[in-house]
């Protein structure tokens, strides 16, 4: 039939919003980028094999007490400013590691937001802030697994190791439908039911799963191809991270790894993120939360940045020590800065204003500091950058060019990132 | 009556060749008028495009109208004897016993508990209401007023509150979710979603105005969750204004009484502060009071006149969409001038015959199990390119099956044969954290997961059901003494169909190849069967 005729409404090419695997018309658009079965352009890209490591700093890191210290002024702390590894380029104190590692990282010190809440900011942060099309715009993370696919591991593509409780959150993908949701990993443990009962033996298993194999192909034969697909798609998926349960083990990692990334738990989860990138998962999340430092700020980031340095540092020196960091983006960012006032509580609140980030590898100029802020760190004293800019930034980093490339929204073609904003242009090399 | 009883029931000739002289006619009604299963068939096929599948097999029909109408599967014997049993309209006995069956009632509180409620939260009162409901064929506009304007004082309905109160309760630090209230009364009773018309027009639907949703706001945004009472229950405090509003765009105060989208707005009485009441409320007894003006009272009104169209296409196009796995508007809640059905004469004819039939639900349910539409293959038709389009009904939409069926019928083909409450209760939780949708996700489409495939797979509760115990189905299996004869059983037992030449020979091959305990290996082909996406979906 005429895919034109009247039959055929939008509906019939929309994915379920919990579906994992939907028909190749779900959600390829225009632009032909998007089904997970999707052949030609999405393999042609994932043999770049570029991954991301985006490293979620929940609640508001201070810029102050990391990126953009300002010593000896009126809203400065008690901080001290060090010197990196690249001359002139100064961060806190309290980041005595990462300053060893500034000379493959660059830092972005004139961001200036739009949101101070944490419920508008972690979501509107995370989604690029796109212009209001009365959709929800998928996460970052559900973005480059749509746009970039799985790539050859076939492991899922978008895995997030976060403190609590794991589980999958299609709520991330918004309209590009739940298969692009983040596959999380709650205290970096395997999902539920990963592992074969001691009274199947590995080959009755692999015997087991070849019989139902052979039950759906009949089943498939002359069915509609997408509930029989989707169903493959979960169930290959499902063995492939029972196959894989070594990537859960973290009694495999050196004695000398754990020390250098911490025994805590972002320096354990981050260890485990490093683990899921070297096994080919297209983005990984590594989440920290407890940032939110309205009360006791300083103490706050004096027991707080010790762990990210530690963390952080590791990962940046093991990504590039073995070439990794040629292909895998690395970003490590909060929902906002804090405020330059100090409060009655010897707090920072939220400051969309003027704050930094942290980006590196996969092109990513290295040792460079993009844009600065006035003299007490109150606003951004440069071209001011929205979050906007830095998805056009990171996307292009990832060889897609967002000015190319579109979404499919149930075939409304919408832009990857705010089209009125343009990539950060100083950080790309 | 039960399946079980099936064999005498078709065993009584006298009654069948009545039966058969009656229903051989049954295509044209008592005044000739041709049925509505005919007229449906002829508006589906006006606009097929394209060859449609073949008649489903008696198997498959079996399988797929037990599931819909008794969350069932029906044991080897029963799919045996209705396979070879050859009295003409057996389908139409068929339907008439599941029909008649208890657990109909049972089947329609899940589906109308799951769309109405969304997975919210779970109230026993609200599904023993439903059940009560389903099982004397209450018209669907006389539930609609029972939850629509729940009463608290009437023990057999107050259950219906429910709806209010999933959505009025707290759930931590969440406020009361009236909006989603406003939203839902829309979208369960009218088909229509005017969420995105809360604080300005809707930007795209042209149909969606604020004033709808300011109208609907305006019925249900006094109500009040009453505490003083275990069952669900609520309140209402008095509305004396109308509701003012002010798009975000535009910033013009409006102002609306209570109002269904589109309809004319119902005027509020004039009252005086105080003077609100028949009975005014009793603090000592927690009374709540009699409002002399329920604007719940009036939405019940409102939406189930005989002149409201939206609300029995919605009704209709809802009851289309459980038996045959889309709707004619898609989505469901997204009835607008610019979002036509797919066979709008369908739908227009669907809407009118209900309210000519007093909107008897199982009177609908049974025409639409009827029609060739429904009776269709799920095999598409052969030598086409592409597939059909789903809107076509060329070929029979695989659809989801529900948790609560899930437990059901795995339980039923493996004769795991626990009746614990408690364990029950406890699996039932298990069952929906794998197979149900998060809260307030509607369960619309067949939607494997990662999660259920790691269930089916590894869970040691699901896997022990495959062990061989007393009497269970691989106990069954064990007993048999031919592996032709345990195959052919398995099938039946569990996909309700026999095998293929290819697959018993395949499924031989693996019995007979299988190292360890017999037992083991017939176990492992059961769960084999009970694991693949034929046993995953109605198909």
């Amino acid at each position: 039939m005429n895919p034109n005729s009247s039959l055929c409404m939008p509906n019939e090419h929309r994915l379920s919003r919990r579906r994992l695997l939907g028909t190749a018309a779900g959600a390829v658009g225009a632009f032909g980028l998007g089904g997970l079965l999707q052949p030609a352009v999405a393999n042609e890209l994932s043999k770049k094999d570029k991954q991301v490591l985006f490293i979620w700093i929940d609640g508001g890191m201070s810029q102050f007490e990391s990126w953009d210290p300002k010593p000896n002024t009126l809203f400065g702390g008690p901080f001290r400013a060090i010197p990196t590894s690249v001359p002139g380029v100064h961060i806190s104190e309290l980041m005595p590691q990462t300053a060893k590692q500034m000379h493959h990282m660059a830092i972005v010190r004139s961001l200036c937001t739009q949101d101070n809440s944490h419920s508008a900011g972690v979501a509107r942060i995370q989604r690029g802030d796109p212009k209001n099309r009365g959709v929800t715009y998928p996460y970052f993370g559900s973005a480059v697994s749509n746009l970039l696919g799985p790539g050859s591991s076939n492991l899922p593509s978008y895995v997030w190791i976060k403190p609590g409780s794991g589980g999958f959150i299609h709520e991330d993908a918004g309209f590009l439908g739940p298969k692009y949701g983040a596959l999380a990993f709650g205290d970096g443990k395997p999902p539920e039911n990963l592992m074969r009962p001691e009274s199947i033996s590995e080959s009755e298993d692999e015997a087991r799963h070849q019989l139902r194999g052979i039950v759906n192909a009949h089943y498939a034969n002359r069915r509609r191809p997408v509930v029989s697909e989707a169903n493959k798609y979960v169930f290959d998926t499902a063995r492939t991270l029972m196959h894989r349960r070594e990537l859960f083990d973290e009694t495999a990692f050196s004695e000398r790894d754990r020390e250098r990334y911490g025994t805590h738990e972002f320096g354990r989860h981050m260890l485990i993120g490093r683990k899921m990138l070297e096994a080919g998962v297209r983005f990984v999340k590594v989440n920290s939360y407890g940032w939110d430092t309205h009360g006791d700020n300083f103490n706050g980031h004096l027991s707080l940045m010790p762990k990210f340095d530690q963390a952080y540092s590791a990962v940046i020196e093991d990504l590039a020590a073995s070439g990794m960091l040629d292909h895998v983006l690395v970003i490590a960012m909060s929902e906002f800065g804090r405020t330059p006032r100090i409060n009655g509580h010897i707090g920072r609140d939220h400051w969309p204003e003027s704050w930094s980030l942290a980006m590196a590898g996969c092109g990513v100029k290295k040792g460079v500091v993009v844009g600065k802020t006035n003299d007490k760190g109150t606003f951004v004293d440069s071209d001011p950058l929205d979050i906007g800019h830095m998805f056009h930034t990171w996307f292009r980093a990832l060889g897609i060019d967002p000015n190319e490339t579109q979404f499919s929204n149930a075939g409304q073609p919408l832009p990857i990132a705010h089209d009125d904003l343009h990539a950060c242009e100083e950080v790309l090399a | 009556m039960t399946i079980k009883n099936m064999n005498s029931r078709i065993a009584i000739p006298i009654v069948t060749a009545c039966l058969v002289f009656w229903v051989g006619f049954s295509s044209l009604s008592v005044f000739g008028q041709e049925s509505l299963h005919a007229r449906i068939d002829r508006l589906i096929l006006e606009r097929t495009g394209g060859e449609v599948s073949h008649k489903s097999s008696d198997a498959e029909f079996l399988r797929r109208v037990s599931l819909d109408f008794v969350s069932h599967i029906p044991s080897a014997k029963d799919a045996r004897s209705f396979i070879e049993d050859e009295t003409p309209n057996k389908r139409q006995f068929l339907i008439d016993r599941l029909l008649a069956d208890d657990r109909y009632a049972i089947r329609m509180a899940d589906v109308f508990n799951v769309s109405l409620i969304e997975r919210r939260s779970k109230h026993e009162e609200w599904i023993n209401y439903l059940r009560s409901s389903f099982s004397s064929n209450k018209p669907w506009d006389d539930m609609v007023r029972e939850i629509v304007a729940p009463d608290s004082d009437n023990e057999a309905n107050r259950g219906a509150a429910f709806f209010y109160t999933a959505r009025l309760e707290r759930y931590g630090q969440n406020p009361p979710d009236v909006p989603g209230l406003v939203r839902d009364v829309g979208r369960m009773f009218l088909g229509v979603d005017v969420a995105c018309a809360q604080c300005h027009d809707h930007l795209f639907i042209n149909d969606y105005k604020q004033v709808d949703y300011q109208g609907l706001y305006a019925f249900v945004g006094n109500t009040v969750l009453r505490q003083d009472v275990k069952f669900p229950a609520i309140t209402e405090n008095p509305l004396l204004t109308k509701v003012a509003f002010k798009s975000v765009f535009e910033g013009v105060e409006k102002m609306t009484g209570p109002r269904l989208p589109g309809g004319p707005e119902i005027e509020i009485p004039e009252q005086n502060q105080g003077e609100e009441f028949l009975i005014p409320p009793d603090k000592k007894i927690r009374a709540p009071g009699v409002l002399k003006f329920s604007p719940i009272r009036a939405l019940s009104e409102s939406l189930t006149r005989s002149d409201k169209p939206e609300f029995s296409k919605n009704i209709a196009n809802r009851l289309w969409w459980i038996m045959m796995g889309r709707g004619l508007v898609e989505p469901l809640d997204m009835h607008h001038s610019g979002n036509p059905a797919s066979h709008p004469e369908l739908l227009d004819l669907l809407a009118r015959e209900i309210v000519e039939h007093k909107f008897d639900i199982k009177w609908m349910l049974r025409e639409l199990a009827l029609s060739d539409t429904y009776q269709r293959s799920s095999i598409q038709p052969t030598d086409i390119a592409e597939p059909p389009l789903a809107a076509s009904y060329r070929t029979a939409l695989e659809r989801p099956l529900l948790s609560e069926q899930w437990i059901t019928i795995l339980r039923e083909v493996t004769g795991e044969a626990t009746t614990d409450p408690k364990t029950l209760t406890e699996w039932q939780a298990r069952f929906d954290k794998i197979f149900a949708n998060p809260p307030k996700e509607p369960e619309l489409n067949v939607a494997p997961t990662v999660k259920a495939a790691l269930f089916l797979s590894n869970d040691r509760v699901v896997l022990s059901w495959f062990d061989r115990k007393d009497g269970n189905l691989v106990d069954r299996l064990c007993k048999l003494d031919n592996t032709e004869a345990i195959v052919d059983e398995a099938y039946l037992s569990i996909l309700t169909r026999l095998p293929t030449v290819v697959e018993r020979t395949d499924m031989e091959h693996f019995l007979d190849k299988f190292k360890g305990p017999r037992e083991k290996s017939i176990g492992q082909m059961a769960w084999a069967l009970a694991a693949s996406t034929e046993f995953f979906v109605n198909h």
